[in-house]
């Protein structure tokens, strides 16, 4: 029998709001954001079949178009609700699972760290690139991971929430002891290098505002596009903050553009005006770009250190040693160096950290 | 229910964002659209009457569609930037072959025999195409661009990862936060938005439709 389309279309839209409220009842939020978009764009895809027969390929591969943006929603619930499923048998001794977050400087100590962890006896499972640092941070507390390299200000900022502190080791002992009673992970010594946001732009472009620092900049914003990483939108230490500290800072725009070369790429073409940058990126130099001063001094320090879960630790303490051999030989010359090989000279991440523990005596 | 709760409030507490988000990511779309039926409406109707190069063009783009927008998004980067063009590129590649295909076909499927009483009664094929074909072809037309306009919108979200802005903004950023309170704000109007030009477009190819007899 044939329904008119419109009672069709309400009977799918009763449907998709019937399944949203079902996954909003579910433990996990996210996997409402799946729904919604799956029944809406792939029923009018199936009502659109039978009317034209020539248009059966193109009805099919309507739910495919619609695949790509799901993918990434669904990646994040996926993780959480995979990860709780499985066991969160981290502790297992033998194999650690080493992870990083999602931009050059986290592969290469995330893949340092396992080939430290491999010289030292433990077989290694790798799973850099997981996504942000919440995506990491959850990781880690469902076992899906059992370390990841991250920064100290942003375990205090991002994920505990609360205030900046001034000096990098009284951050380093309050995210330890914070993550220690709340999640049950801890954090090993921190590396030297500072990699902290920044706020750049060309010569031109600083000459022509005359920008030198973020409170000149605070003021000019409104002329200019900024560009940065999608979470420079939401996060404490990203634009919200430096509109508290500073006041203005209200872009003309404010693009996403990921936390890889292609906000540099963008800045190049002239499609922005101000990339955020991440202080220890090759591309500042390569492209010869001025990174603007912190005149209030937003920015807190960020140190990278490994971040591990207790239980991990407890069954093999050698991953302590090992580690903490690896933190101070991490200096900021050190690391921007690493992070040329790879965004500059093109070579695969793996291979300069392999590259860089030969030279550096650790392996021996 | 408390997740849309939440996702309302962060809608209400940046709603100028939303807003400008809404604009990009309807000016994108209603762009590609509007490309793709100029290009692929007469482009259609030119293959309706040659077969083989019917088969062709509708083979080339079958065979174009295939390559997942997203790798056509990112392919284009080197040549056109980021932001608006190359996700504009991406979306216009994705709408045609809808439009073309459903074109040919409305237009093919037009009943011989009424075409052969137009020619006898002396039109040109100018006008037979004119009064006779594209009439009753038009419901299927409009099928056609119904079908890419939902695609199309569905899509636009893909312009978030290269800087083009549009709801998809929201999407990358609750992700990059994982908050899907802010995916949701991102997602529901996407959703909604393509929901609604469905059914405008179904209204629409009904008030064209021939009656059955």
């Amino acid at each position: 029998m044939n329904m008119p389309r419109i009672y069709r279309l309400l009977v799918l839209g009763l449907l998709a709001t019937l399944i949203l409220a079902a996954c909003g009842q579910a433990s996990t939020g996210g996997t409402a954001a799946t729904a919604p978009a799956a029944p809406a764009t792939s029923a009018p895809a199936a009502t659109a079949a039978p009317e034209v027969t020539a248009a059966a390929p193109a009805a099919t591969a309507a739910p495919e178009a619609t695949a790509a943006p799901e993918a990434t929603a669904a990646a994040a619930p996926t993780a959480a609700t995979a990860a709780t499923a499985a066991p969160a048998a981290g502790g297992a001794s033998g194999t650690i699972k080493v992870g990083s977050k999602d931009f050059t400087e986290e592969f290469i100590v995330g893949e340092l760290y396992a080939q430290v962890l491999e010289h030292a006896g433990f077989k290694v499972d790798r799973k850099i690139n997981l996504g942000g640092t919440p995506i990491a941070q959850a990781a880690l507390v469902n076992g899906d991971i059992d370390l990841y390299p991250e920064y100290t200000s942003t375990g205090l900022l991002t994920v505990l929430k609360k205030d900046p502190i001034k000096d990098p080791k009284e951050i380093l002992s309050t995210v330890k002891k914070e993550y220690e009673t709340q999640f049950k992970l801890t954090w090993l010594d921190a590396s030297p290098f500072n990699d902290t946001n920044g706020l750049a732009v060309t010569q031109a472009t600083a000459d022509k505002y005359g920008l030198k620092t973020y409170s000149d900049l605070a003021a000019k914003a409104s002329e200019l596009r900024f560009g940065g990483p999608a979470e420079f939108a939401e996060r404490e230490d990203g634009i919200k903050g430096l509109q508290k500290t500073y006041g203005g800072f209200v872009p003309k725009e404010l693009k996403q553009l990921g936390t890889g070369p292609l906000r540099y790429d963008a800045l190049k073409n002239g499609d922005i005006d101000v990339v955020v940058v991440f202080t220890t990126d090759a591309r500042i130099a390569a492209d010869k770009l001025v990174v603007l001063q912190d005149d209030k001094t937003f920015y807190p320090i960020y140190n990278i250190a490994p971040v591990v879960r207790q239980d991990t630790l407890a069954a093999n303490p050698m991953i302590a040693d090992a580690l903490n051999k690896l933190a101070p030989l991490l200096t900021s010359d050190v690391i921007t160096g690493l992070n040329a090989q790879v965004d500059i000279d093109g070579k695969e991440y793996a291979a300069v950290a392999k590259d860089f523990l030969d030279k550096s005596g650790l392996l021996k | 229910m408390k997740l849309l709760a939440e996702s309302y409030q962060y809608f209400l507490e940046n709603q100028s964002r939303f807003w400008q988000a809404l604009g990009q990511h309807l000016s994108l779309s209603l762009t590609a659209l509007a490309i793709s039926v100029l290009v692929g409406v007469p482009l259609g109707i030119w293959i309706a009457r040659r077969a083989r190069v019917a088969q062709a063009v509708i083979n080339g783009f079958g065979a174009l569609r295939l390559v997942p927008s997203l790798a056509i998004l990112f392919l284009a980067l080197p040549y056109l930037g980021t932001g608006f063009r190359p996700a504009l590129f991406a979306l216009v590649i994705l709408a045609f072959p809808p439009v073309i295909i459903n074109t040919y076909a409305g237009i093919r499927n037009v009943d011989l025999a009424v075409v052969e009483a137009a020619f006898g009664m002396g039109m040109q094929p100018n006008q037979v195409l004119r009064q006779i074909e594209l009439p009753i072809a038009l419901p299927a037309v409009i099928a056609g661009i119904r079908t890419a306009a939902v695609e199309v919108i569905a899509s636009a979200t893909l312009a978030a990862f290269i800087g083009g802005g549009g709801l998809g903004d929201f999407i990358t950023r609750g992700f990059a936060v994982y908050e899907p309170r802010i995916m949701l704000v991102g997602a529901i109007p996407v959703a909604l938005l393509a929901l609604f030009s469905e059914g405008l477009l179904g209204g629409i190819q009904r008030i064209f439709s021939v009656p059955a007899a």
